[in-house]
């Protein structure tokens, strides 16, 4: 490994540990702000109210985001 | 229709089964094959003890009467989990280095080993979690009641309570393990965390598809106003999420499983992943669940009995006693983990204490301090587990209990900024966290916790109604005015602004003392530190066996010989008790704190140590070190600064003397060159006298005429040679008198008349009228003016030459320049005027060796004055000073 990779490998190491920090502020902004009220309508989708897929499909998302960092945050 | 039989007898089998896991599992942990019993889902299963059965039958219930509010309780751990890296990474690796064995222990440790932080959080955690115990008891009570109407609800309370008593000290107190993990606790109650949840998903699975034909006919059926947007986004849902946030770090039970539980720091990678995960999964079926019920129910049902009602209604009783078990499983692993979270606290920072300052002994000397321990231990258990059941019957079925659960999460949220403070803030000081921490409990009993007893408890239904003593702006839930919220958001916000406040306000305005420094650092840096260096703790007075009698009585013998003889071989020795080295005593007391937390370990090895608390001399003492060591470097670093000054000196003057040594070879060459050339004359002259015979007189006379020449020029340039190397020596001592300058330039200029007056130069002299007296040489003074002008007229003639000598005086010398009006000397040939032999143009005259300038510099030298070459725009300008009389 030379000195380039090892530069562009902490730089890397330091985007994930700042994305962690990121998760949770970007995971309040879309579950515990005003957002939220935009998909309060009385739409459906696939027969399902939006609002429920809304908190579903975000709290999933941020499972899954979580789950990939995590891997890679535990490994560097 | 299942009979009360048929529930008890599967309870009882489903109970004997978790006894017999945790009991298979410690045995397994004994006999050190921990294998999958430490894996991360293992270690995720347990924090699941987060979902009791207040979650399991109560967020259906919620969700009945509220709609989507029921998430927010699942929301905020999931934003603290997918922020372990920040947070709960940091709370574990501080909890592993400084051995915490409680949330108590955390407040207690970081803010200086304060017993009194620690008695405080434990009464705390007490108050908060007994109702909720209670609750637990309630639900699994309600959860018969479902079943069979009419039992004993007070009977399944008392025998649900002391069932898992016994649970709870069977398994949560079989040793003082130093580690303080309970591997057949969490075994099981991993179990139990798969049994809810999959428990729950039958239930939604059989709700969605098997009453319905799929989701969109159960959210049809939704009443329209169950999801509109005011009722989701509000403060009470932000309040709330936040206030889940706060909970699954302090509420003691997650603190035990999330913290002390923990096996491998790597599991929380997992976890923070995977428990987001679990609870999505728990909370996907209840918002159908709730609508089915209320659409297909009778009226007047209790909706948080849905999960059990529902099945049971269409005839599905092995579900429902599925559902039965999971409803169980929550309760009942709450219970557990609650009972020896607190049981922990209680003993290690209100009975040991208490017991340390009575106990008629010192504790190396005392009875067996692990058998205290043990017993104290237990005695909490049951004491806990009674005033829950007590608790229970004195409130139980009134609507007091529902909302308790969101009361004690704001109770503990209490601690967060003192917590928070603590991990991020070095300056956050005990006094701080005491006044918010006091501040905010208070407030939050006053706007919250008494009022929910709705009257019957210290305030009266008048109290709560209209302020006590009739002043309204202190009505408990419209403080100050402040109406139109949620009790509960009204509450946070005033309990919270007070204590943060506070505790920034009294962590500025106090002084830390010294254990809490180094303790705030340990905290604060745990990331930077090194694993293996602790703080200075007590002082070294312990002998190595009293420390060892006292980790045999806390430890048990085994254990501290082990340890003892590790450290033994760390110290290099073969056999024998270690030194009883600072190394030693930290480490002795992080293992005891292990068992007894922070403060009351710290209270007994001080003891045997004999040193108390590090007193301030101590930390003095060791601060004189680190000066001294940093004086010492210091002067190390002086020393070595002067010795390389003194090595440039050196190299300079070697540089001087080898420049000085070049500069005489070049002089013996020069004058060797010099003195050749007469020699030469002289020499061809004489021989050509010798040799020829009829050589005429007048050219033998005119031969003898060079020679004479030659020889009177070789003595003069000797005499120059002699005079220069006595001046420079400094031996020629001259004779020092007044001398009337005006009269040395006179004559000088007389003397040199003749030669002025054949090269053309005029001279122009502006001297002051009458005598300035100088103390000098008057012959050799003269003489460098006589050189001077001589100069002048050997290379300073311009096109009309003229020669300016000017006079002037400062305090304490007088300063003649002669200037020239001729080419000048460049500014690179200025210094080489001076040196010896230097003739700066071909233009020299014969009988000049050179030696002129640098004769007259000598001269004035040795007359306390100087002669030197001024930077002029045109001509060369020569100045000499020499001192007054």
């Amino acid at each position: 490994m030379n000195n380039a990779d090892l530069a562009s490998d902490a730089t890397r190491k330091r985007k994930l540990r700042e994305g962690a920090l990121l998760l949770p502020i970007f995971g309040a902004f879309l579950l515990i702000s005003p957002l939220i009220t935009v998909f309060t309508g009385a739409t459906t989708l696939f027969g399902l109210p939006l609002i429920f897929v809304y908190i579903f499909g975000v709290w999933l998302g941020l499972v899954l985001i979580a789950r990939a960092m995590a891997r890679r945050l535990d490994k560097g | 229709m299942l009979s009360l039989n048929t529930l008890i007898a599967a309870s009882l089998g489903y109970a004997v089964l978790l006894f017999a896991i945790a009991f298979w599992a410690e045995r397994r942990a004994q006999a050190g094959r921990i294998g999958w019993l430490r894996s991360p889902f293992v270690y995720t299963l347990s924090i699941s003890v987060y979902c009791t059965g207040w979650t399991f039958y109560g967020a259906v219930g919620s969700a009945a009467r509220n709609g989507f509010e029921f998430v927010t309780i699942y929301l905020g751990p999931t934003l603290v989990f997918i922020g372990w890296w920040w947070l709960l990474r940091k709370l574990l690796r501080i909890g592993r280095a400084q051995r915490i064995t409680s949330i108590a222990d955390l407040i207690s440790s970081r803010y200086g080993k304060s017993t009194t932080l620690a008695v405080l959080v434990t009464l705390l955690a007490v108050i908060g979690s007994t109702p909720y115990i209670a609750l637990q008891l309630q639900s699994i009570t309600l959860s018969f009641s479902v079943f069979e109407s009419g039992g004993n609800a007070n009977l399944t309370a008392f025998w649900v309570a002391a069932g898992l008593a016994v649970f709870t000290i069977l398994f949560g107190t079989r040793n003082v393990d130093a580690n303080e993990r309970h591997h057949g606790v969490v075994t099981a109650i991993a179990i139990e965390a798969v049994v809810k949840l999959v428990a729950l998903l039958s239930v939604g699975v059989f709700v969605v598809w098997g009453i319905a034909s799929g989701p969109a006919e159960i959210f049809a059926k939704a009443p329209p106003d169950m999801l509109r947007g005011d009722s989701i986004f509000s403060a009470r849902w932000v309040s709330l999420t936040m206030l889940s946030a706060m909970a699954i770090i302090t509420l003691p039970r997650m603190f035990q499983v999330i913290v002390v539980e923990n096996s491998d720091e790597k599991h929380l990678a997992t976890a923070s992943w995977a428990f987001p995960g679990y609870l999505l999964l728990m909370s996907l079926f209840v918002l159908p669940i709730a609508i089915a019920g209320n659409a297909l129910m009778p009226e007047g049902s209790n909706p948080d009995l849905y999960v059990l009602s529902l099945p049971l209604s269409q005839g599905q009783e092995n579900l429902a006693l599925f559902a039965f078990l999971g409803g169980f499983s929550s309760a009942t692993s709450m219970v557990i983990i609650a009972a020896i979270a607190l049981s922990t606290m209680v003993s290690n920072h209100i009975i040991m204490p208490l017991w340390l300052r009575f106990a008629p002994e010192r504790p190396e000397t005392s009875g067996d301090v692990r058998t205290i321990l043990l017993r104290s231990r237990r005695l909490s258990i049951a004491g806990i587990l009674l005033l829950g059941y007590l608790y229970f019957r004195l409130t139980g079925g009134s609507g007091a209990l529902a909302s308790i659960g969101l009361i004690a999460f704001a109770g503990m949220a209490q601690i967060i900024p003192s917590l928070l403070g603590g991990l991020f803030w070095r300056g956050a000081t005990r006094t701080g966290a005491l006044f918010g921490l006091l501040s905010g409990f208070i407030l939050w009993a006053y706007t919250l916790f008494l009022p929910s007893f709705e009257g019957g408890f210290i305030l009266s239904q008048a109290v709560i109604d209209g302020g006590p003593f009739g002043l309204s702006f202190l009505t408990p839930n419209a403080l100050f005015g402040l109406t139109g919220y949620d009790p509960l958001v009204h509450s946070l916000f005033w309990s919270m602004t007070l204590n943060i406040t506070l505790f920034i306000l009294g962590s500025l305005l106090s002084t830390p003392h010294p254990l809490e420094r180094i303790q705030a650092s340990q905290f604060v840096d745990v990331f930077r530190l090194d694993k293996s260096t602790g703080s200075y703790l007590v002082s070294r007075s312990a002998t190595s066996e009293d420390l060892f009698t006292l980790a045999q009585r806390i430890l048990g013998a085994d254990p501290a010989q082990r340890l003892f003889l590790e450290m033994a071989q760390q110290q290099g020795k073969a056999q024998g008790l270690p030194d009883a080295t600072d190394k030693l005593v930290q480490m002795l007391e992080r293992e005891l704190a292990g068992s007894v937390g922070a403060a009351s370990a710290h209270a007994m090895v001080s003891q045997v140590a004999g040193g108390g608390t590090v007193s301030v001399d101590e930390l003095m003492k060791i601060a004189d070190e680190t000066a001294q060591i940093m004086e010492y470097s210091q002067q190390l670093e002086n020393q070595s600064h002067r010795l390389e000054l003194a090595m440039q000196e050196l190299r300079g003057a070697n540089a001087q003397l080898t420049e000085m040594g070049a500069q005489k070879d070049a002089f013996l060459s020069q004058v060797s060159h010099e003195l050749r050339t007469p020699m030469t004359s002289i020499r061809s002259f004489s021989e050509i006298l010798r040799d020829s015979d009829n050589l005429d007189l007048p050219d033998a006379k005119r031969f003898l005429g060079i020679i004479q020449d030659e020889s009177v020029r070789l003595t003069r340039l000797l005499d120059e040679i002699l005079d220069l190397s006595h001046l420079e020596s400094g031996r020629g001592q001259l004779l020092l008198e007044p001398v009337a300058l005006q009269d040395a330039i006179e004559k000088s200029l007389n003397a040199t008349g003749a030669l002025l007056k054949e090269a053309g130069v005029t001279v122009e002299s502006a001297l002051p009228e009458g005598h300035v007296m100088v103390t000098a040489n008057f012959d050799r003074l003269a003489q460098v003016f006589i050189n001077l002008i001589s100069n002048t007229v050997k290379y300073g003639r311009g096109k009309s030459p003229k020669l300016t000598i000017g006079l002037t005086l400062s305090e304490s010398m007088a300063i003649i320049t002669m200037a020239d009006n001729g080419p000048g000397i460049a500014a690179a040939d200025r210094k080489k005027v001076f040196e010896k032999f230097t003739r700066l143009s071909e233009a020299s005259l014969a009988g000049s060796a050179g030696l002129g300038l640098p004769i007259s510099r000598e001269i004035m030298r040795n007359l306390q004055g100087d002669l030197t070459l001024k930077p002029s725009r045109q001509g060369a300008v020569f100045e000499v000073s020499i001192p007054l009389a």
